[in-house]
Formats: C-alpha cells, structure tokens, sequence
C-alpha cells in the first residue's frame, strides 16, 4: 500500500506525505526546493562539486555559512577550477572565500577543486586538487589536499605518494585540537579517457583506488599538522571519463560505530570499513552494503538525522536514502529533473551536505552552476 | 590523442610502507628532512611567489580539443565580463544543402548564422537574485536553397533567412515567488525560444522541427520567431512541480504594418523590419497565447525501490489567438474569388485567427548497461479551425531520437523524423479557381511531407557536425514548377552538412 502511494504521488508529482503511514526516512519529509544562489564567483569557474556547512564563525565565514567549491574554470574545462564561494544563508550574499593559483608548485599537476572539502572547527579548511591542464586525465597531476585559513589565505599543501586525485566529499572526526580526515584517492595510475579498453570500447577500468585516513594535530593558532596516514581501503575501481572526468570512490561517511562508508561510483555500490579510525591496515574493497537498484553512479554522501544515509546519483537527479544497518534502499527522490539532460539530471548533481538542524540539506547543480536547498 | 600514464608506479610494498609512516610523517609536517628513502615531504608552507599565471595570448590553441570555446576564454575578456556577471556567446552555423533529386534547379548551397547573446545575471551583477537581462544578435549569411531550388512549404534548415545583421531578442526575465514558482518575462521576444517547443526535435536541421509549419504560414510574417521577434510579456506559474502554465501577450505582427496592409503590398516581413528594431507595440492587434506543460518525472517526486526506471515525459497543450485582421485566401472584398479576372483584387478581412497544439518528448527505451543511451520519442501536432483565412489547415511532427547511439559517443544523437502539412482547403479551391479561370496548368495543393534523418557528432566542446538527409514528397504540396509550367515540383533529395560552432 505504502508503495502504491509513493508511486502515485510520484505520478502525481508530489512527495508523499509522513501523515500517510509511519515515516519510513527522511526524504518524504522534504517537499521544497529552493535556488539559494548561484556559485559562479567573479573569474567565472563553473562547475559546483563540494558542498561544506561551516560549523564555526571564522575569519570570513560564519557558522552556518555554505562553503562550494569549484571544479571548472570559465572555459569549462574540469580539473581547472581554483575557487571557493562562501554563501550566508542569512545575508543571502554569496562572496568569494578563496582563489588558489591554477599553478602552485608544491601541488604536483596544480589545481582543480573537487568534492574532497572540510572546515574543521578550528577554522581550517581543506582541500582538494585534481588538477588537469586539458580538462581530461591526460594531463591530469596527482595534486594535493590544500589547507587554507578563515580568511581563505593558501598556507600549505599535503602532497606525496599516497596522495593521488583526492576527489569524494570527506568523511571527519573532529575533535577541536586533533581531527581524523578520510579522503578517497580516485587518480592513482588513470590514463587519459581516449584510453579505451577494446573489449567495451570504454576507457579502461583500473582497480587502483584508495580511501586515505589522515589523522591531524591543531597547535593552537597554527595549520594543522598531519600526524599519520593509512590507506584504509584500496583496489576501488576508476575510469577516465571525457564527460565526467574520473568515475572513483567519491562519497564518505563515518558512522557512529566507526564503520567508514563509501559510494564505489564505478561498481555503484555503497561499501563499509570496519574500525575505520583505528584499523592499520587496509580493508581492500570493503564490503557491500547496497549495490545497484536505485543507486546510479553514486557519488556524495550526507547523513539524515534517523542515521540513514542520503546519496547523490551522478546518472540522474535522484537522491536515494539507503539504511546502512540494513542495507536496504528505502527510496529516492528528484532534486533534479533537468529534462535537458538524458535521463533528467544525468550529471547535475555531485555534493550534498545536511542543514546544521537537520531539517534538510544543501546541494549543487552542475548544469546550473546553483546551490540549492532542498526543505520540508 | 592517447596520452602515456604519467602517475609514478605504486606497489603494495609502498603502500605498506606509508602505513607506517606515521612518526616520519609529523616530523616531515615540521618540515624535516627526511633521512630514510621512505614517501617524500608531504607538506609544504605556500610561499608568495607561486601560481603567476600564463600569459600565452594563444594558449586556448594548445588545448583546442577540450576548450568550451574555439577561442577559449576570449584572452580574458570573458573572464572579466564575468567579474561583472555578463555571460556572452557567439555561435555560428554553417551548413552545405543541396538536393539532388527533384526541385526547381539542382545546386548545393552554403547558407550560414552567426549569433551573438549576451546574458546579465543580476545577482552577480546588482546582487538580486533571479533576475536575466538578453540581448542577442543574428548576422544571416549564404543563399537560401529552400526559396531558390526546392518551393516547398517545410523549409529545409532553420537558420535560412534573408540575409541581413539584426537585432533579435531583448528582454528582462525575473523569477518570483519562493522555489521560483513565477517567472516573469517581459520584452522583444522570438517565441519559437519558448512556445510550442519539442525539446527532442530541435536536434533536427529542417525548419519545421523548431517553429513549426502553422504559424509559420498563417501568422502575420510567419510569426514572431527566427529571425523576427516581438515585444510583449510572458508569465509562467509552476503551483505544483509537475505542472507549468504558460501565459503570454504580444505584438500581434512583428512588423509594424496592420497584417492586412502587409498581405495586401506581399511585402516580405523580413524587410518591413529589416533590422529587428522597429519595436511593434500593439498598433494592430495582440498575440495571446496559452500553454499547459506537464513534467514527469517532477521535481521532488518520490521514486520506489522496486521502480522501474525512470522514463521522462514532457507533455504540452497549448493555444494561440491573433486579434490581427487576416485577409481571405480564396475570396476578395467583393465576394469573387480573388483567382476571378472580374474580381476588384480586395481583400475580404476576417478579424482574428486561432490555432490548437500539443507536443509530447518521451523517453521510450533506456539502456541498462549505460544510462546516458536513451531512445527518445517526440510528437507535435497543430490545427486552426478558420480554413478561409489560413494556407495552412494543419501540421505535424513526429520522430524518434537516439541519444549516445555509439558506445562512449555520450554527447552524439542520431534521429530521425517527419513533417506533414495540409494545405487549407480554401487555398486549395483558390488553386481550383486559378487553373478554371486561367486555364492554365495549376493543380490545387495538398500537402506535403518530407522525412529527415540527421546524426549530430560532438567533435569537441566547441564543434559539432551534423550530417543531414531529407526527402520531400511532394514538394509545396504538389505546386506547379515554374521552371515546365506544366509539372508538379519533383519529389526532392536533400543533402547536406552542418556545422555549429561556439566560438
């Protein structure tokens, strides 16, 4: 019955209402959709991919402002993107929080934003940079994780061998004076996407990803300091792709019971870490949680106040809210029905993060170079 | 253009090794050397002189596979008109058309588009949110093959045109109301940007597929839509997410002759305002027009586990009414029929004239193995009910797009569709009377219909060809050639090339 009516309000273009039946999740609770503002800032970048709630006032941000980064520049070309907006959800003013130089020695290839942003309670933010100098992994750097200060000021990169393409939205514990970051590493090895594999006439698939736990130390009033870094899972798939840049683990989240879960794009699957914090060693490809059904092309993930999990399709305009305890998937909604795109919304979506109250979330589209609010 | 793995190799025994780095790791963060030949310094303070950017006047040449553009971001240009929120792009479309079967002569015949848009975002600009200002330009070029060699009602590209630099669109569009539920436009407008649309059809390369036959021949100038325009006001209101109601008001013609006066002298409309500016402001009638846009999969819609995918649909109902007077097409002012040599040559005017349509874009098929494959079918029909004041009685479209129809072609689409028009019947007893009256060869008009099939290639960002073929039956809906005089037009082969390109 409850299927039924969700259809039908499908059909009918409406979300089904929680005084139905008991709710099953989050989403049905979440009826508007709102353009707060575009994410374009003055050089013109394009492209909107992390999405970041501030959760302390700062140099120039305030607690609760939307921090987005971007992963184009004016030409359009991915892994270009060098800027960080900063929208205040009182003022309703959108200002730029960060310019990177495209060019920056200490990030091998430069700078590209991705999905892989935090601001810690310290008032860091960090970064990351898949650079490219074609718009393609043909030219791409094994770039960096980038710290910048409230005030957005470039004060030092993370670079080296276990860094490669960080890419998915980060999954933190934050403890104020130490903090654990989780990064997927989606570059390691990806050829350019003419590179094909002459069986699918795609371009070849590698099994050479990562998800890197760095653990870091605040010195009061100084950039954080990395402390250690483990690989805590590896052999996650990726792809060149020329539309969409890399397909790689891309969404991280860390459960309550430190089970580190991960969107496998490629696979589309959502894989769990056990002991993610305190584990030593890798744990491979993890294991599966859910895989296929309304998941296409998973990417970032955010968690909803019942524990469950949101995740942005990358194939279309959906986001689906999974059970990981159950692994079950309850079911999606559009956040994006963009019919200029086949299927609707195939590509707009990409970061996602929960409002501070739980209420509903933030996102961006890509084709729109927007943030939005999706609300009760 | 294969490109050699430049990432350093990495083993497990690496991988191990970093595991254990953690001590080495702080210290190498203090900025220590490192003494071991274990991972290389992971952090780096950013000094000031990094990051000095290029200053290559010709650097968009080097990357001219990937760039956006042809020439990349205009040497900054771009870059600093988007400081201010102004968007600008210029596209142009080039094409070689020619039939080889069929027509009034054989020839090939380039004909070519420019088009220049600049776009104000106002919350970049002004920091109000919602609000777009458009103006936009067209520079028409080459020869139109329709007109010289094939007489027929479909015209073969949709960028054919007299020849002529115009002004072509200026407007204000302002969205209101939370979740943008209103959205106000007011100014010059090419309604074919916006009415009537099929978005799968506009993939293909005959006019028909974007403003469609209809008003194309029954509206006052062929209507405001490529390369005319008209000054008016649209209003759209979204009260639930799947549903759309689209209202507008506008210049009855886009010239500012009374639509009579204009059918009277046979002017061609193009040159009563040759230049896009003469603002015609409601002096001789008003072109309303409403349209129902139904969306599926709406925005916010709630999808199942067990649902099978998802397979979008655009459905749109609409109807226009021109309070312009519209001369009778088969009899004059003093009740002869105009074809009559006793007729006074006047025109018999019928005030107003109306035309009912629906469009329907559905997804039919999407791959499982590759979402982005998706066969798309598009359908729109129109009909007037005035077949006295009217050439054309009907219309209609029809035709199937396969998007991604190659593997890894992502951005590629294959189509192939059909137009159908009826002549009025009226128009065709005015064809009756011309051949009684002058007994000469003039067969009374039909209808005609052609099918096209296209495939547009994506090259690079910037470029996309667009190989084209269609075959018209019964060309002008079976006129007279004027070439024999005592022929129908032969059936036509038409094929060709096009190129767009963002520049």
């Amino acid at each position: 019955m409850r299927r039924t009516l969700i259809l039908l309000a499908a059909m009918a273009g409406l979300a089904a209402h929680p005084a139905l039946a008991e709710r099953q999740g989050f989403l049905e609770t979440v009826h508007r959709h709102q353009t707060l503002a575009l994410t374009t800032p003055d050089n013109g970048d394009l492209n909107p991919y992390a999405v970041v709630v501030a959760p302390v006032s700062a140099g120039k941000v305030q607690a609760g402002d939307v921090l987005i980064s971007n992963f184009n520049n004016i030409s359009n070309l991915q892994g270009t993107g060098t800027t960080i907006v900063d929208y205040n959800p009182t003022t309703k003013k959108t200002v730029q929080f960060a310019q990177v130089p495209q060019s920056l020695a200490q990030c091998p290839g430069g700078v590209g934003l991705t999905t892989a942003m935090t601001m810690l309670k310290s008032g860091w933010v960090i970064v990351g940079s898949f650079p490219s100098k074609d718009g393609t992994t043909t030219t791409r750097g094994e770039g960096c994780l980038l710290v910048l200060d409230a005030t957005g000021k470039l004060v030092a990169t993370w670079a080296g061998p276990t860094i490669s393409g960080p890419w998915g939205n980060m999954a933190v514990a934050d403890h104020g004076d130490h903090a654990t970051l989780f990064v997927s590493m989606a570059g390691f090895g990806v050829p350019g996407p003419r590179v094909l594999d002459p069986a699918t006439h795609y371009p070849v698939v590698l099994h050479k990803a990562t998800i890197l736990r760095l653990e870091v130390t605040v010195p009061e009033g100084k950039p954080p300091v990395l402390t250690s870094q483990t690989v805590v899972a590896d052999g996650l798939s990726q792809r060149a792709d020329l539309d969409n840049f890399v397909f790689g683990p891309t969404g991280l989240a860390l459960g309550d019971d430190d089970t580190l879960y991960a969107t496998n794009g490629l696979e589309n699957t959502v894989i769990a870490i056990d002991h993610a914090s305190t584990r030593t060693t890798s744990g491979g490809i993890g294991r599966t949680v859910t895989h296929d059904g309304l998941l296409a092309w998973p990417l970032a993930m955010a968690w909803t106040p019942e524990k469950h999990l949101l995740v942005t399709n990358g194939k279309n305009g959906q986001v689906v809210e999974i059970d990981p305890a159950s692994g079950k998937q309850i079911y999606a909604q559009w956040i994006d029905n963009d019919q200029a795109q086949s299927p609707p919304g195939n590509g707009d979506l990409f970061g996602l993060a929960m409002l501070p109250d739980g209420s509903g979330f933030y996102y961006v589209t890509d084709d729109m170079n927007t943030l939005m609010k999706a609300t009760r | 253009m294969r490109q050699i793995d430049r990432s350093p190799p990495r083993t497990r025994r690496l991988r191990r090794a970093i595991h254990r780095c953690g001590a080495l790791c702080a210290l190498l963060g203090a900025g220590v050397a490192p003494a071991l030949a274990a991972p290389p310094p992971i952090m780096t303070v950013v000094t000031d002189d990094n990051g000095k950017p290029t200053d290559d006047p010709l650097a968009f040449l080097h990357n001219w596979r990937r760039e956006g553009a042809l020439l990349g971001d205009w040497w900054h240009v771009r870059k600093d008109l988007a400081h201010h929120g102004i968007t600008v792009s210029v596209q142009e479309t080039s094409e070689v058309l020619g039939n080889v079967t069929g027509g009034m002569h054989k020839s090939f015949d380039y004909d070519g588009l420019t088009q220049a848009v600049v776009q104000v975002n106002s919350q970049r600009a002004f920091g109000y949110y919602g609000g777009t200002f458009n103006v936009s330009a067209l520079q028409i070029h080459g020869l139109n093959l329709s007109q010289r060699n094939l007489g027929s009602l479909q015209t073969a590209s949709g960028i054919e045109a007299d020849r002529a630099t115009r002004l072509w669109e200026v407007w204000y569009d302002q969205k209101l109301l939370p979740e943008d539920r209103l959205d106000l436009r007011i100014g010059q407008q090419s309604l074919d940007q916006e009415w009537m649309v099929s978005s799968n059809a506009l993939l293909f390369v005959n006019t028909m597929f974007g403003w469609p036959m209809l008003p194309s021949a029954d509206l006052p100038g062929g209507g405001p839509a490529y390369p005319l325009s008209t000054p008016g006001v649209r209003v759209r209101w979204r009260p639930v997410n799947a549903l759309a109601i689209q209202l507008g008001a506008f210049s009855g013609s886009p010239f500012n002759a009374a639509n009579a006066a204009a059918q009277a002298s046979g002017a061609d409309p193009q040159v009563l305002d040759g230049s896009g500016t003469s603002f015609p402001i409601y002096h001789h009638g008003t072109l309303l027009l409403a349209e129902l846009q139904l969306t599926t999969p709406a925005l916010g819609g709630m999808v199942a586990p067990d649902a099978r995918p998802p397979l979008a649909a655009t459905w749109r109902l609409g109807v226009w009414y021109d309070s312009e007077q519209f001369a009778d097409v088969r009899y004059g002012g003093d009740g002869l029929p105009l074809a009559d040599p006793a007729s006074d040559g006047s025109q018999r005017l019928h005030r107003g004239n109306l035309g009912v349509y629906g469009v329907v874009d559905k997804m039919l098929w999407r791959s499982s193995r590759d979402p982005n494959r998706t066969l798309n079918l598009f359908g729109r029909a129109m009909a007037t009910p005035f077949a006295d004041r009217n050439q054309i009685s009907a219309s209609a479209n029809l035709g199937l797009v396969l998007k991604d129809p190659f593997p890894y072609r992502t951005d590629d689409s294959l189509g192939l569709g059909m137009g159908f028009t009826r002549v009025s019947p009226d128009l065709a007893g005015f064809d009756g009377d011309t051949a009684l009256f002058s007994g000469t060869y003039n067969p009374r008009r039909t209808s005609e219909t052609f099918v096209e099939a296209t495939y547009q290639r994506q090259v690079t960002p910037w470029l996309q060809i667009q190989p084209d073929m269609q075959f018209v039956f019964n060309p002008g809906g079976g006129v007279a050639n004027p070439q024999t005089g005592t022929t129908r037009i032969g059936n036509e082969l038409v094929v060709g090339v096009r190129a767009n390109i963002l520049l």
